[in-house]
């Protein structure tokens, strides 16, 4: 069967409309980093504003034009700006950018498949996720501005175009541009789903598979289940803007005017919009939590600790994460028992979570730790989970959540636990898997250098969140200068505005390193990391169905790593076993 | 098309869609259960908040429309029982019937809308509230997905005529099926729930 590259594909279907899973992954990769990186930039310039109200910058005025008379922004375009960095960082760069790169990457090479279940529809989700970033894009710059209502777009402000300039046509392309977003989401989860439970070699139990595959299962199956409801929620949104009905609004006024809306809730949006926000958490953090599971055992060359636990409290989360979107509607007169009831299912994540951590931190232990970007990376996730988990636990509680709700603490968890993570993930997954996605080696130096910029950074910058948060300062607020009772925090904006211009400016290090090793990185050895996984089985240029000959067949899990025998000798000779080494005679009494 | 050569190279692209074609099509309705479950969950929680909130009794088309889709489900079944028994000409005609009978559910779906909007129901404007424009909203939304199931009933009656189907091969009848019997249940569902619950 060794008919690859039996013709030559044109440049349209190889590079564009491709349906080879790797390309599509890193069609997925680029598209997530550029927006990505748009939202950086936006989050730059609206702290130069809450670090430095009313100042006038260049680079201000250079960006936005007419969004910065002299320099100074717009109070209305802050608006916009922190909503559209929100939705970009949420949706595109860690949803899609995220699952959209790593689950079409591993899922077929790790399980051993030729590649997605359909590689039609995967294409048509790529090219969905596209069209929807270049109309999110384009909602930037129309009359009135993008979207304004914040990234949970609440109505009443979102549902009335007339209520401020970013509820016009800004919000319809918001809404448009997600609808498509939702559809493409749908249709990755589906694959997803699908190819691992129906495509896997032979010998690829679900309990052989690596945790990657296992987090990318329950991050599909978590978008399958809420991102329709989303969508739900968006429909009846654009019909109370655009034909006339009243699913979100009643008796409503605007500008000593009565409206012709009756019988609606506003609160009605909250919760279809929260039933999926908060799995929505969980959708951007597995992934993560995945990824960095393989790359701990790998690089601490020990077993992952608690194979089963962690799948357990994957799949324990993955649950909870459906029952606990009340935990942000704590302050819209929720009755006091409902509160206690979200209050509760809440908390319980606090055990998978833990469960998740002590097994990471157990793997590593005593471990022959590479640390190579990606560990460091991966460590780093471990601690943002911690350090963001812990406040997750105030929040989560409706008697303190009332105190800090809508304020910095907020703004502080969220960042650290959810974005900080998941963005961990991404860049440990991004170095761990550039061998595998381009071929070639990124410099591990630079690398490292990075992580330290990034992790330094990024504690500077939503540590003192917490502070601004308990001393009562509200998110969302265009500056904290005209109140005196925000005056003597100022300060901690000016250091948290510091922290993220250089956080910024280390991100071009990455940019750099990825663009150089990319193009011009020394060629990558087929295993670099010493790993089981089958991914390394594959030749290092891509090929259409992955495996020039047969697919290998599977003969025990991915973490034998230094294991040894009775007489303290590594078994099979290395201090790893890759999943396709049949089982030594000395093994063949254990259970795998 | 070249980019799908992948499958091409090797035997197994029946199988893997004969592996995988029913599995996607079962998750596609899961996350379409979801999207009228938001809705309904929706309905309850405007019911619940508004004291405008207010019921009525369902137009007697509806329950036309019931009759239609239950009928034309086990119409489809017995051409797919049929078929496996070697039997093409009864799904010939059952696939059309079905298809006449989609269409009429839609024509019977109208007269119900008609019937709602002569008695001052609306869907939309300022004589609406979100408990008039729901009913609307979910009836509507669920003739559109039964538009995509009319268009699966078409190319199986298309493909039965040309005789493409047989005992061995009724994959393609077994996933429209699927869907047509999905979207009589969701129907029934949304039926019952209008009726008794919103």
């Amino acid at each position: 069967m060794s008919t690859h590259h039996h013709h030559e594909q044109d440049f349209l279907f190889k590079y564009i409309f491709s349906t080879d899973h790797k390309m599509i992954s890193k069609q997925f990769l680029i598209t997530g980093f550029i927006m990505g990186f748009i939202g950086m930039i936006m989050s730059t310039l609206f702290r130069l504003q809450l670090g430095w109200p009313g100042e006038s910058f260049w680079i201000v005025d250079k960006l936005l034009g007419s969004w910065a008379e002299n320099g100074v922004m717009a109070p209305d375009k802050y608006l916009a700006l922190v909503t559209m960095h929100g939705t970009i960082m949420v949706f595109f760069l860690l949803t899609a950018g995220l699952s959209g790169t790593f689950s079409n990457l591993l899922i077929p090479l790790q399980i051993g498949a030729r590649d997605m279940a359909s590689g039609f529809l995967n294409m048509l989700s790529y090219w969905f996720f596209f069209v929807s970033s270049v109309i999110m894009l384009i909602s930037l710059g129309v009359e009135g501005g993008a979207a304004s209502a914040g990234w949970t777009i609440y109505p009443p402000l979102s549902a009335l175009p007339q209520a401020i300039p970013g509820s016009g046509l800004g919000m319809t392309l918001w809404l448009i541009s997600m609808a498509i977003f939702i559809i493409s989401s749908l249709l990755g989860s589906l694959n997803y789903v699908v190819t691992i439970l129906n495509l896997r070699t032979k010998g690829m139990t679900m309990t052989r598979m690596p945790l990657t595959v296992w987090a990318f299962l329950f991050t599909a199956l978590i978008g399958i289940v809420s991102f329709p409801v989303l969508l739900s929620a968006a429909i009846l949104l654009i019909f109370d803007r655009s034909f006339g009905t009243s699913f979100y609004l009643s008796d409503i006024f605007i500008g000593g005017q009565v409206l012709e809306y009756s019988g609606g809730s506003p609160i009605l949006f909250e919760h279809l919009f929260w039933f999926l926000g908060h799995p929505e958490v969980y959708i951007v953090l597995l992934p993560s939590l995945g990824i960095t599971s393989e790359i701990i055992s790998t690089m601490s060359r020990k077993p992952i600790f608690g194979y089963r636990a962690m799948i357990g409290s994957m799949l324990a989360i993955a649950f909870l994460s459906t029952i606990v979107w009340g935990h942000h509607m704590f302050v819209t007169g929720m009755n006091p028992f409902l509160g206690a009831v979200f209050t509760f299912t809440t908390l319980l994540i606090a055990i998978p979570s833990a469960v998740k951590v002590f097994n990471y931190l157990t793997t590593l232990w005593k471990g022959n730790i590479k640390f190579s970007p990606a560990t460091l990376f991966s460590i780093g996730l471990v601690s943002t989970f911690i350090s963001g988990g812990l406040t997750g636990l105030i929040l989560g509680d409706s008697a303190l959540d009332i105190n800090v709700h809508d304020t910095y603490f907020v703004v502080g968890h969220f960042h650290i636990v959810m974005g900080l993570s998941a963005v961990f993930g991404m860049f440990a997954g991004v170095y761990h898997w550039f061998p595998k996605l381009f071929g070639r080696m990124m410099d591990n130096k630079i690398g490292s250098i990075h992580f330290w910029i990034t992790i330094v950074c990024s504690y500077g910058v939503f540590f003192p969140m917490h502070f601004l948060g308990l001393a009562g300062v509200p998110r969302r607020y265009y500056t904290n200068s005209e109140f005196p009772l925000f005056e003597n925090l100022i300060d901690i904006n000016v250091v948290i505005s510091t922290f993220a211009i250089v956080i910024a400016f280390g991100q071009l290090l990455f940019l750099y390193n990825f663009l150089y090793s990319a193009l011009r990185g020394p060629k990558a050895p087929q295993n670099p990391w010493d790993s089981n996984s089958l991914e390394w089985t594959t030749p290092v240029e891509h090929i259409h169905g992955n495996w020039p000959g047969e697919i290998p067949e599977v003969h025990r899990w991915p973490y034998d790593y230094s294991k040894v025998d009775e007489s303290g000798e590594f078994v099979g000779g290395n201090d790893f076993i890759p999943q396709t080494t049949p089982l030594f005679q000395n093994e063949k009494n254990e259970k795998h | 098309m070249t980019s799908v050569s992948i499958n091409n190279q090797f035997d197994t692209a029946e199988d893997i869609k004969k592996k995988t074609a029913k599995p996607l099509l079962w998750i596609a309705i899961v996350s379409i259960v979801m999207l009228f479950g938001g809705w309904t969950s929706a309905v309850i929680v405007s019911k619940g908040s508004s004291p405008r909130w207010f019921s009525f009794d369902l137009p007697f088309a509806f329950t036309i429309s019931t009759l239609i889709i239950v009928a034309s489900s086990l119409i489809f079944h017995y051409g797919l029982f049929s078929i496996r028994k070697g039997n093409s000409n009864v799904l010939k005609l059952a696939s059309i019937i079905t298809l006449v009978l989609g269409v009429m559910f839609i024509v019977s779906q109208y007269y119900g809308w008609k019937d709602l909007y002569s008695n001052g129901i609306f869907a939309t404007g300022s004589k609406s509230t979100s408990a008039s424009s729901f009913i609307y909203l979910v009836t509507v939304f669920h003739v559109l997905h039964l538009l995509a199931g009319i268009i699966s009933v078409l190319v199986v009656a298309i493909k039965s005529l040309k005789e493409k189907y047989n005992q061995e091969n009724t994959l393609g009848v077994e996933l429209s099926i699927i869907y047509w019997h999905f979207l009589g249940g969701l129907w029934i569902y949304l039926f019952l729930f209008l009726k008794y619950v919103a």
